[in-house]
């Protein structure tokens, strides 16, 4: 019925009395048929721009690009050839997202941007998937050797291909945490930071634990309202308890994921998986204390309370506000958070210090090689080349120009990152670099006693997998054995499902 | 108007299917005319179907640059319909058990996507319609500052679903939030609410009941309004009470506007993801597209991603089918 509607509706406006008058069938098929093959050509006229020669595209994010001058022109003074433009771009500034964007740039095989800036935690499934340019074939073996035998060796570890060991991303700068803490109050406790050398020998966490209590105690403790948290750290569910907060702490206790550090980049399912030995499930035992204090099911009796179950929900910046923000004594965060709590309203910039990370056992004492002692997550950002770039030698010319070291001493003055080759670091002048120069010293021993997360292509699987049942445990859901044997099945059905 | 028939060049190409058109039905002219745009549904709606489906298929390739492997057949279906897959949370994971209750559940309730979205679609669209019918009725009456609780009911839906769950998130906030402690208090939440399947859960979906209430209110009303009011008068005159007012004059003729707007709002709801990703995210209350979200991004594996999308349109087509059922008998005109 509705169809014969239609068609009196187009008869009505010939002005017909109910006969078919004016425009054919024929006719009108053909017009509109003409309308449409015209509109849809229309279509498909833009696009299809873009040439081979246009600026280096890097995506970095948008700190970076607030300072693309001055890198540029750094990168020029360094000798790459000034004809060669530089265009950096802001990407996401959440590293998931990022990948994200990486991901389908590359799947979809887009010839930009040219350089990638791609954090150490994924860069690795990009090197096993062949979608990145063979760094080793192309850089010139100067710029090679430098970077094997002079950056930070377990950055330069997760930029290789594991099994050739050939270099496919360029380190830009790592990244490791630091305890920040206020000086003010734990002097007013009657701690001596400076005289027990907290900046650069780190605590154990029997003792950090036991001033952090004291302190907190003397600040009000888990029931006065003075200050909210002896210490704040990232317990959340998410990707940074898996690849850091977590993993450094079991590392420090002597605990594995996958047993000996050499086991960290594969092979695949053909190693060990070493979660439920007693210094994972104490680890986790210990967080249990921090939060609900020595007396709660499943907690550590040894360690008392610094903390709440707000830890449960904190990542990165929900930890560090109430620190910031003059409610928190210890902080464990990532160098970035120097600079804005140096600008703090709630203390001075002097009642401020940041130490090492602390350890549960001696260095050496854990069970598998490269455990033990402090030990602090490695994070950091490479620069990889995209392979279906039209402008190779030109992007290849920019990584040679990043892999030198007044361009990094530029880096860390003007946008706070850590330069990649540790001398460069420790030569520094202290005054030119901003804000972290103070802190040198402890970004030096924390940077000697990093810990890198075990990439490989299993691992986007099996982190989530040891954060939410790291998690569980934390939350007192389930047991630390029961959660740590559920992670050890699964574990072991995701490496078994993607053994090589 | 018809020298140029049969003329050369193009047209005569034409002329053979013209004038084949010329006497057909009018019944088949507007088949004719309609091509072009079935043809364009075809192309957006069942394309990409057909092409997830295609995907689905294939396995996933985690360690390669082409993101699909070789075909496996229905593997991954089984691998989710048994609740075998790599992620923590899983589209559904029950086994059978010799004692009552019969089944066991693999994963926890809230950890299956396929029952986190049905308890979420049928509780939201049950607390919405009933909250927004009692809305509407109260709308639908002449008081003095009407145009006023209008506006009032009707802020919640005009606020973009990212910052409401801010809102929410910041509510439940450990450090800044009031909502957690008054929960605690009440002993409805734990320590910690947004990182507890079932907290976060209930703060999910009374978010979404705060939001959207507005929307079914506003579609009800629409129809309340539409009903003859002499109808009531005549009911008046004839003794009926207030609910048999209700029961034989409004219920009846609302109803094919109610269950359009149930039918709307039970497509939304199973396709609840915005809401989660911006309260407690994805680990803690996993919705189906948030299961799609997880595989495609976290893990790339985008065959699996691909069968989760499939069977996430195939479960709501078939709650679709069900209302469109319930809407064969009444002269709503959506079928």
């Amino acid at each position: 019925m509705d169809f014969v509607t239609t068609a009196v509706m187009v008869d009505l406006d010939s002005g017909s009395d109910g006969g078919r008058v004016g425009v054919s069938r024929r006719r009108f098929v053909q017009a509109a048929g003409a309308t449409g093959a015209s509109v849809s050509l229309a279509g498909c006229g833009g696009g299809g721009g873009g040439g081979s020669s246009g600026p280096i595209q890097i995506t970095m994010d948008a700190e970076w690009e607030g300072i693309s001058d001055s890198v540029t022109q750094s990168l020029y003074d360094a000798g790459l050839d000034e004809s060669i433009e530089i265009e950096i771009l802001p990407g996401d500034f959440e590293s998931g997202a990022r990948r994200s964007e990486f991901t389908s740039a590359l799947d979809a095989g887009r010839a930009s941007p040219d350089i990638f800036m791609m954090d150490s935690g994924w860069t690795i499934p990009f090197i096993a998937r062949g979608q990145l340019v063979n760094l080793s074939t192309e850089l010139s073996s100067e710029t090679i050797d430098y970077v094997q035998s002079s950056y930070l060796s377990s950055a330069v570890n997760t930029a290789s291909d594991p099994e050739s060991g050939d270099l496919f991303g360029l380190p830009l700068f790592p990244d490791y945490p630091v305890i920040h803490y206020r000086r003010d109050l734990v002097e007013e406790a009657g701690y001596d930071p400076d005289a027990e050398n907290w900046a650069t020998e780190p605590l154990s966490w029997q003792e950090f634990a036991e001033i952090a209590a004291d302190v907190w105690e003397q600040n009000g403790g888990p029931d006065g309202d003075q200050i909210d948290y002896g210490f704040t750290t990232q317990a959340d569910n998410y990707v940074g308890l898996a690849c850091c907060t977590f993993n450094e702490t079991m590392t420090s206790f002597g605990g594995a994921y996958f047993g000996d550090h050499e086991n960290l980049f594969g092979p695949i399912g053909d190693r060990p998986i070493t979660v439920t030995e007693e210094p994972v499930l104490d680890t986790i035992r210990m967080m249990r204390s921090f939060m609900q204090g020595p007396d709660a099911e499943y907690a550590h009796p040894d360690f008392p309370q610094i903390s709440t179950t707000d830890l449960l929900s904190f990542t990165e910046e929900p930890a560090r506000e109430p620190f910031t923000s003059g409610n928190a004594i210890f902080h464990r965060n990532w160098p970035y958070a120097i600079p804005l709590n140096l600008d703090s309203d709630a203390f001075d910039a002097e009642d401020y210090d940041v130490m090492p990370l602390p350890y549960g056992v001696e260095s050496g004492a854990g069970e598998y090689e490269g455990t033990g002692g402090p030990a602090a997550a490695l994070g950091g950002w490479h620069l990889t080349i995209n392979p279906n770039t039209q402008q190779l030698s030109e992007a290849v010319q920019v990584l040679e120009a990043f892999a030198n070291q007044e361009v990094m001493i530029n880096n860390f003055s003007e946008g706070g990152y850590l330069p990649p080759d540790p001398s460069v670091t420790e030569s520094v002048n202290p005054d030119e670099v901003g804000p972290l120069g103070e802190f040198l010293e402890t970004l030096a021993v924390s940077g000697q006693n990093t810990v890198p997360r075990p990439v490989t292509v299993a691992w986007p699987d099996q982190s989530s997998q040891v954060s939410s049942e790291v998690s569980a445990a934390y939350q007192a859901e389930k047991s630390p054995e029961q959660a740590m044997s559920d992670l050890e099945s699964s574990l072991n059905s995701i490496e078994s499902d993607l053994a090589e | 108007m018809s020298t140029d028939m049969g003329s050369n060049g193009p047209d005569s190409l034409l002329a053979r299917p013209l004038n084949w058109l010329e006497t057909q039905s009018e019944e088949v002219y507007a088949y004719v005319l309609l091509m072009p745009a079935f043809a364009l549904l075809a192309v957006v709606a069942f394309y990409p179907l057909i092409e997830t489906f295609r995907f689905s298929l294939l396995a996933d390739a985690v360690a390669s640059a082409d993101p699909f492997g070789e075909f496996t057949g229905i593997d991954n279906y089984l691998n989710l319909l048994s609740g075998d897959t790599t992620f923590t949370q899983q589209f559904i994971s029950i086994t059978t058990a010799d004692s009552f209750p019969f089944v066991e559940f693999g994963a926890p309730f809230l950890q299956q996507a396929i029952f986190v979205t049905l308890a979420f679609a049928i509780l939201s669209v049950f607390f919405e319609t009933i909250i927004g019918f009692g809305q509407a009725l109260v709308l639908d009456q002449d008081f003095y500052g009407r145009r006023w609780v209008r506006v009032a009911i009707i802020i919640p839906w005009a606020i973009p679903i990212v910052i409401q769950g801010m809102i929410f998130f910041l509510i439940f906030n450990p450090t800044i939030g009031f909502g957690s402690e008054f929960m605690q208090w009440l002993g409805v939440f734990g320590s910690n609410p947004l990182s507890s399947s079932s907290d976060s859960f209930l703060i999910v979906l009374v978010a979404d009941i705060w939001k959207t209430t507005a929307f079914m209110a506003l579609l009800i009303l629409a129809g309340l309004q539409s009903i003859d009011r002499g109808l009531y008068d005549v009911a008046k005159v004839s003794g009926a009470s207030p609910w048999q007012r209700f029961k034989y004059i409004t219920l009846p003729l609302v109803a094919p506007a109610l269950i359009v707007a149930m039918l709307f709002r039970t497509m939304d709801a199973m396709r609840i993801y915005g809401l989660i990703d911006a309260t407690a995210g994805c680990e803690t209350v996993p919705s189906l597209t948030c299961l799609v979200i997880i595989a495609l991004q976290e893990s790339r594996r985008w065959a699996t991603a691909s069968a989760v999308a499939f069977l996430t349109a195939v479960v709501i087509s078939g709650f679709v089918v069900v209302y469109l059922l319930a809407l064969r008998n009444n002269d709503g005109g959506v079928t």
